[in-house]
């Protein structure tokens, strides 16, 4: 049988109006439905007729699960709120400007303007052998096509590889995962909220998925507690375009410094691993440290510990060190 | 229900990937249907089985002590550890395929490895330092088993001989235990090739292409859920009462002098008189 | 400062007075752009006809495999499926006749468009025809294919090394046999090039092998010029292998009429696809209509059409109904064509002025696995111009890959070579100590530059005119070059910023085609043009040199284009610089034709000489005042007149082509319809001076381009506008060259990896940098009656090794050994004082 790589094969389109219609549609046809939300992910894998779904649930006319509100002092995100609205967004703006900055890097303003948060941090890796529809571990084989002596795996991951080095690709991730973002998922069992660090999973876990989700389960909304509102930051994306690109590297902080000592902080990278990356021991080991060059070299050396470059990603390493330095004392200046 | 896994090779040709795994599921139901009817038709039909009473000379059974030593600590020791290995690479492979997802990959191939030197060490040490043959079936034993098929069934046959040191049944599972080990191992050695390790240099190109690597994935995959049969009715017979006798001895490493005679014939499983036979002896491992 | 800017500073430059009248030199509205900007142009793509079928590819998966056995019968057992077509049912390229009677003949290996021996993953071995396109995409996964492989290699230095692969069966390169002494050698011929391990001994440390080449030359004594160097450099770099990316995919589009082959096709020549159709589908050009109004970029590409087009038109033929085939993105990396890699290692001398005196070059490019590419000597040749080497000698190799095959690109050649060059220039200026602008100056061309091989008596060609030099100037005072290179260099905090200068040049026009416009009674100037339109301009902007001539105003001018049953005459392709050159020389001389026409009908009409008259003002008139006629009139008359008047008598020199579109618009007006058959002295080129400064932070790598300036030597402008756009447009593809457009392919797979806009990377609009400004020298070329030249090549070089000089000069030479560069060779090079990434594996 030939492979053919264009035009969507035929599914159903199911495009209901309830965010508890959606879960009963995925609750009714399980793992043979794909969820759709802004469809940026969603369109390369059906139209290269990779991923074959009979059923198709798109989110684009659910009511209710977009939106920025108030929320005891933090906020609540609908999951299908795109992220022009959070670049943009006041409440956002004011309280979490680590995730509009965050939202407002992503690929280009079309795709900013299609795409959702919840599709965001629910998209699929870009691992080129992957998304090249090779039957690799995530895709369910038994190789790893991007680790092999010949494989060209610069965008791939340095930490927390198990059988596929593939990285997670969002940028809003780590910035929910900085901000302790709760990710509130509704299943045909009802409503369960986990952490955004628990959200996010490795290939040890589960090979052939970077999230929790389950089929049949619908990420509804995000909740970022009042905890790190209106803190000091850090966001930074190090990409090869500046625009229409995925990260190779970035790094989400939130810190709260107060005469030059680091009172509390948590670290997150993308680009490194198949999931956010959080730096916790780093965490711990500067805080109460001043925010200075020192503490800074050293959050830096620790964060690359462990860290295992392939062929062509050695440059992740310093990259790595270089940015948990800037998220501690910041860019230097003259 | 799809018995193997196929799908596209990076040059569009179909391949093999894995076992179907809903073969895990085929092969534990067929094990634990097969302990239930084994443990049915032992409580409720099966008659005892007659031996022909060996012959031995006077004074024989007097001299035996009361415990006859089986399993010296070498070869105890190298179960054990088997064991420990095989259930920690069952438990790995195949509880994340069932659900119970954690990091397995580690665990599974240190085990592997664990299992794989420790059937070295075994292959040599009753290949050089045991009764090598003892545990193969002999002509008696295939003899014996015709003849005690035919008695189960209620047909007339000669009466078979007691065991030799290891009784038939158990020679047969050590083969098929043996033949699904050297499996997993051959390929999963290969496997190691695929994963990271401290010492090998991860290449999945080297030795095969992709539809023999594909095969050797589904060999690896049938061994493994092979032995959830063969492990499941191995610790089932291990606890059943009348081979609980069996199963100490491969802690303590003894039989008592009434289960040896019950049910070995000392010419095919000759013991020394003395209580504990010096290691490496032909007649006490 | 240059005659034309985008900062609009007009200030004449040079001896010669620009040209600059009432429609040339000024900036107007083209023909198409009110189509263009509200969605109403047509490309290719957007026409239906009635019972269209749409057809699919079905690709190799192998890089090389010989197919055994294609079992359609399911996916025709389909409804809605119509036929398929492979390789075997393809014409095949057939022999040419040129114009002169010459016969080219045909090689029998080139690409046809199908495949029954694929030489690279993802070359089409049959389309189907279906009612739709997904009928069509569900019926290709239903065919099955049985293949055997083949050996297969992705990379040119594998391919050398001894026992190495070959990309086809029957050899590795392209070469010519040797001949006997005495005789011409014969045609090129696929060969075997293995060279020795001792060839390869620095590979390793990243200095490239230099085994027996194909080809070669040299002019003056190398060695010599060694010996008398002050300092010598030995450098290996790399160029990416690069898709042309045109927005716009060759969807095609065929039908039949009447016997006749009509193609809707996106072209750089509407015309030469006539004959290029005739040569792929060996049929007459009189029964083929090519419709082409709108093409969405070529870059070389689509030059004549695409080969593809023969697709739909046999499975037309044969489903008896039009068939779209409709391209995707990831077709486009497979057939779309592609610049090749060049690897080059460049020995260069230099004297303590900067002045080179011996260079020695040696280029290896992948060239894919069908026709020779002449990329890897066109790349000396241009350096030897660029550069001006007293002494120089090239040798080279194109080696045959299993990957897509490469055409002609924006700068072909002379984009590799320049960028194998300057990054080694910058080296010996700071080596030397001479400013980057001067080591620039003192190797220009000038004036009438000799270049290339010499021919068999020694002498070498030289060009019509040079003004480098002043390009170089004029583009250091736009740029406020001296304070900012003084500045270049300097850390703040973990920025770093650094200024570079490049300079380029590739043909700027050749000649030889034909100009056909009527004066109708109407009064208007209708101007028939074969070019193809693709976004540049050129099929308005060139007529209004004979509008200019004419003194019609431009409201009154009609200009056709993009079907070949509109009448349209034999025209240059828009491609390879040649076109403002080659159409207003055409244009030019048509006009002069309809001038010589007009002045003989108002002499006969009013009496006197026709030299007594002038053209202007929509009238001829006679000189001093006195009895004129309008140009309506005079289009009457020259009807009445008939014979060469109103086009029933033609020139003799004119192609076939013309004379069949000015057969069929006879009598309908005054024809001006001829030849260019202008001398000229030289061949002609075009120059560019780029300048750029950049802002890298060294603790990420990554860079921003600041500002960026070309001034280009292209002599008279003619569309201000769009050549700021060709320059900058241009310079932005380069600039995409040196920040991160490659191939990426795995070698073990042979497959490529980035097929997506956003896995190859080709500069976006926001990629570009926020100031850029361009500038012309407006200097007449003196060679050509209008003095025009083409621009569309000579800033691709320069844009990019503006930029990888300026990331040098900011941060050393110990970063890079290949373009593009991207952050991470930055910063690993950083972290280890050295260059990290080696330069000559392939498509990593």
């Amino acid at each position: 049988m030939a492979v053919f790589r264009d035009v969507m094969p035929a599914f159903e389109l199911f495009q209901p109006t309830s965010a508890s219609d959606a879960v009963t549609l995925l609750a009714e046809h399980g793992s043979d439905a794909w969820v759709m939300a802004g469809g940026q992910d969603s369109f390369d894998w059906l139209k290269d007729r990779i991923k074959r779904p009979k059923v198709v649930v798109d989110l684009s006319q659910v009511s209710g699960m977009s939106g920025v509100r108030d929320l005891d002092g933090g906020v609540e995100i609908g999951a299908m709120t795109t992220l022009t609205t959070l670049v943009g967004d006041p409440l956002i703006r004011e309280r979490f400007p680590i995730l509009s900055e965050a939202a407002g890097v992503v690929a280009s303003p079309q795709i900013r303007n299609q795409g959702t948060i919840g599709g965001n941090i629910s998209q699929d890796t870009r691992c080129w052998y992957y998304r090249g529809g090779m039957p690799c571990y995530r895709a369910g084989g038994n190789v790893c096509y991007a680790d092999t002596p010949t494989a060209i795996n610069r965008e791939h991951a340095i930490l927390g590889a198990d059988r596929c080095v593939a990285v997670s690709p969002s940028d809003t991730a780590p910035a929910l995962v900085a901000l302790d973002a709760k990710i509130v998922i509704q299943g045909p069992s009802g409503e369960r909220v986990v952490d955004a660090e628990d959200y996010f999973i490795g290939p040890g876990i589960d090979i052939t998925r970077m999230h929790v989700l389950k089929p049949g389960e619908l990420l509804v909304a995000i909740r970022i507690p009042a905890t790190w509102a209106g803190t000091d930051y850090y966001f930074e994306k190090v990409r090869d375009r500046p625009v229409w690109d995925f990260p190779l590297v970035n790094i989400a902080a939130v810190k709260v410094v107060n005469g030059g000592t680091i009172e509390r902080i948590r670290i997150v990278l993308n680009g490194v691993a198949a999931h956010p990356w959080r730096l916790a021991q780093v965490e711990n080991a500067v805080t109460g440290k001043p925010a200075d060059e020192s503490t800074a070299a050293m959050a830096g050396e620790m964060s690359i510990e462990g860290a295992f470059p392939l062929r062509h990603n050695g440059y992740k390493v310093p990259l790595m060190r270089n940015l948990v330095k800037r998220a501690i004392r910041g860019v230097q200046e003259a | 229900m799809e018995l193997i896994q196929w799908a596209t090779s990076p040059w569009g040709q179909e391949v093999p990937i894995h076992l179907g795994w809903v073969l895990i599921w085929v092969f534990a139901i067929a094990g634990a249907v097969f302990l239930v009817g084994h443990a049915i038709w032992a409580g409720f039909f099966a008659k005892e089985e007659t031996f022909v009473e060996p012959q031995v000379a006077p004074g024989f059974k007097e001299r035996l002590p009361a415990k006859v030593k089986r399993h010296s600590l070498t070869a105890r020791v190298f179960h054990w550890i088997m064991a420990v290995s095989m259930l920690v690479l069952l438990f790995t492979a195949f509880l994340p395929l069932v659900g119970v997802q954690f990091a397995w990959v580690e665990w599974h191939w240190m085990a592997g490895i664990l299992l794989t030197a420790s059937i070295i060490f075994h292959v040599i040490h009753a290949s050089f330092f045991l009764d090598f043959w003892a545990i193969w079936p002999d002509r008696t034993d295939i003899a014996d088993a015709k003849n005690r098929a035919k008695l189960m069934m209620g047909k007339s046959a000669a009466l078979p001989r007691k065991f030799s040191k290891y009784p038939f049944e158990n020679k047969m599972f050590h083969m098929a235990v043996m033949l699904a080990g050297l499996a997993v191992i051959f390929t999963g050695f290969f496997m190691l090739y695929r994963v990271r390790t401290p010492f090998l240099t991860r290449d999945p190109y080297i030795f095969f292409g992709d539809a023999t690597w594909g095969w050797m994935y589904v060999l690896h995959g049938l061994a493994g859920v092979g032995f959830i049969t063969m492990v499941m009715a191995h610790i089932y017979f291990a606890i059943r009462p009348e081979k609980l006798e069996m199963t100490k001895s491969m802690i303590f490493g003894t039989v008592s002098r009434e289960h040896y005679l019950d049910h070995h014939d000392p010419e095919r499983w000759p013991v020394s008189d003395e209580t504990s036979a010096a290691p490496g002896s032909a007649t006490g491992d | 400062m240059p005659e034309f800017t985008n900062g609009n500073i007009p200030v004449v430059t040079g001896d010669t007075p620009p040209v600059r009248g009432k429609l040339v030199g000024q900036d107007y509205a083209t023909p198409d752009m009110v189509a263009k900007v509200t969605g109403k142009s047509k490309y290719s793509e957007d026409f239906r006809a009635d019972g269209m079928l749409f057809a699919k590819l079905l690709l190799s998966p192998y890089p090389h495999a010989r197919i055994v056995n294609i079992d359609a019968s399911e996916a025709l057992a389909m409804p809605g499926v119509k036929c398929i077509v492979t390789k075997d049912e393809l014409p095949g390229a057939a022999d040419y006749i040129t114009d002169l009677g010459e016969k080219i003949e045909a090689d029998k290996r080139s690409d046809v468009g199908l495949a029954m021996e694929p030489m690279y993953q993802g070359e089409p071995i049959l389309a189907l025809a279906a009612v739709d396109e997904l009928t069509a995409a569900d019926a290709i996964e239903k065919i099955r294919v049985t293949y055997e492989r083949l050996p297969f290699v992705v990379d040119p230095f594998v391919s050398l090394r001894p026992g190495g692969p070959n990309a086809r069966t029957d050899g590795n390169t392209w070469a010519r046999p040797e001949a006997a002494p005495g005789e011409e050698p014969g045609p090129l011929d696929v060969v075997e090039v293995k060279w020795t391990e001792e060839d390869f001994k620095e590979y390793a440390e990243g200095k490239m092998p230099m085994g027996k080449p194909t080809d070669e030359w040299s002019f003056g004594d190398v060695e010599e010029g060694f010996k008398n160097a002050a300092l010598v450099l030995d450098e290996t770099f790399a160029t990416p292998n690069t898709s042309h990316q045109a927005l716009e995919p060759r969807t095609c589009m065929a039908y039949w009429q009447g016997g006749k082959l009509f193609v809707h096709v996106g072209s750089q020549s509407t015309i030469q696809t006539v004959p290029a159709v005739a040569r792929w589908m060996n049929m007459s050009e009189d029964d083929i209509v090519v419709i082409s109004e709108y093409t969405g970029g070529g870059f070389g590409a689509k030059i004549r059409g695409t080969v593809q087009i023969v697709i739909p038109a046999i499975l037309a033929r044969k489903c008896n109904a039009p068939v779209m085939l409709r391209a995707s993105r990831e077709d486009e990396h497979n057939i779309g064509g592609a610049r090749p890699s060049v690897t080059g290692r460049v020995k260069c001398g230099f004297d303590k002025d900067g002045r080179i005196t011996a260079l020695d070059m040696y280029t290896v490019a992948d060239n894919g696995p069908y026709a020779r590419n002449g990329d890897y000597s066109n790349a000396a040749t241009m350096v030897s111009l660029l550069y001006q080497p007293p002494a120089m000698r090239w040798r080279g190799i194109t080696v045959l890959t299993n990957t897509p095959p490469r055409t002609a690109q924006s700068q072909p050649g002379g984009m590799q070579g320049i960028t194998l060059m300057e990054p080694l220039l910058a080296k010996a200026a700071r080596q030397l100590n001479i400013d980057q602008v001067e080591i620039h100056k003192i190797n220009a061309p000038e004036g009438k530059a000799r270049f290339g091989p010499p021919s068999g008596a020694g002498a070498q060609a030289y060009t019509t005119s040079c003004f480098m030099k002043e390009a170089l100037d004029s583009g250091a005072a736009m740029f406020n070059w001296k304070e900012r290179a003084a500045a270049s260099g300097t850390r703040n905090g973990s920025k770093v910023r650094g200024v570079g200068v490049a300079s380029s040049t590739f043909v700027g026009g050749s000649r030889g085609f034909d100009g056909l416009l009527v004066i109708k009674p109407d009064g208007k100037l209708y101007i028939q043009t074969g070019v193809g339109n693709l976004g540049t301009g050129n099929y308005s902007d060139s007529q209004r040199v004979a509008a200019e001539m004419m003194g019609v105003p431009w409201e009154k001018v009609v200009v056709t284009w993009g079907g070949t049953n509109k009448n349209l005459p034999w025209s240059c392709a828009s491609g390879g610089s040649q076109t403002t050159h080659a159409t207003t020389r055409a244009a030019h001389a048509a006009a002069t034709d309809a001038i010589a026409k007009l002045r003989e009908i108002a002499a006969r009409a009013l009496g006197g000489r026709p030299a007594d008259y002038l053209v202007g003002g929509e009238r001829v008139y006679r000189r001093g005042g006195g009895a004129s006629m309008s140009l309506a009139q005079a289009a009457q008359r020259a009807i009445a007149m008939g014979g060469r008047y109103d086009g029933h008598e033609l020139p003799e020199d004119i192609n076939k082509i013309t004379a069949t579109s000015a057969k069929n618009m006879a009598g309908q007006g005054l024809m001006g319809v001829a030849r260019d058959n202008y001398d000229q002295d030289g061949r002609a080129f075009s120059f560019v001076a780029a300048f750029a400064e950049v802002e890298i932070d060294v603790e990420t790598g990554s860079y921003q381009i600041l500002d960026f300036l070309a001034v280009a030597d292209v002599g008279t402008v003619i569309h201000p506008s769009a050549l700021g756009g060709q320059i900058l447009g241009r310079s932005m593809l380069g600039i995409g060259h040196a920040l991160g457009q490659k191939w990426v392919y795995d070698q073990h797979l042979g497959i490529p990896l980035a097929k997506r806009f956003y896995q190859n990377r080709p500069p976006t609009i926001l990629d570009a940098p926020v100031k850029m400004q361009w500038g012309a020298l407006n200097i007449p070329d003196p060679e050509t009656p209008v003095g025009a030249r083409g621009i569309g090549e000579p800033p691709v070089a320069s844009g990019c090794c503006a930029i990888l000089n300026a990331i040098s000069d900011a941060l050393g030479d110990e970063i890079f050994r290949r373009a593009p560069v991207s952050l991470d060779m930055i910063l690993t090079s950083l972290e280890a004082g050295k260059p990290v990434t080696e330069p000559m594996t392939a498509h990593v």
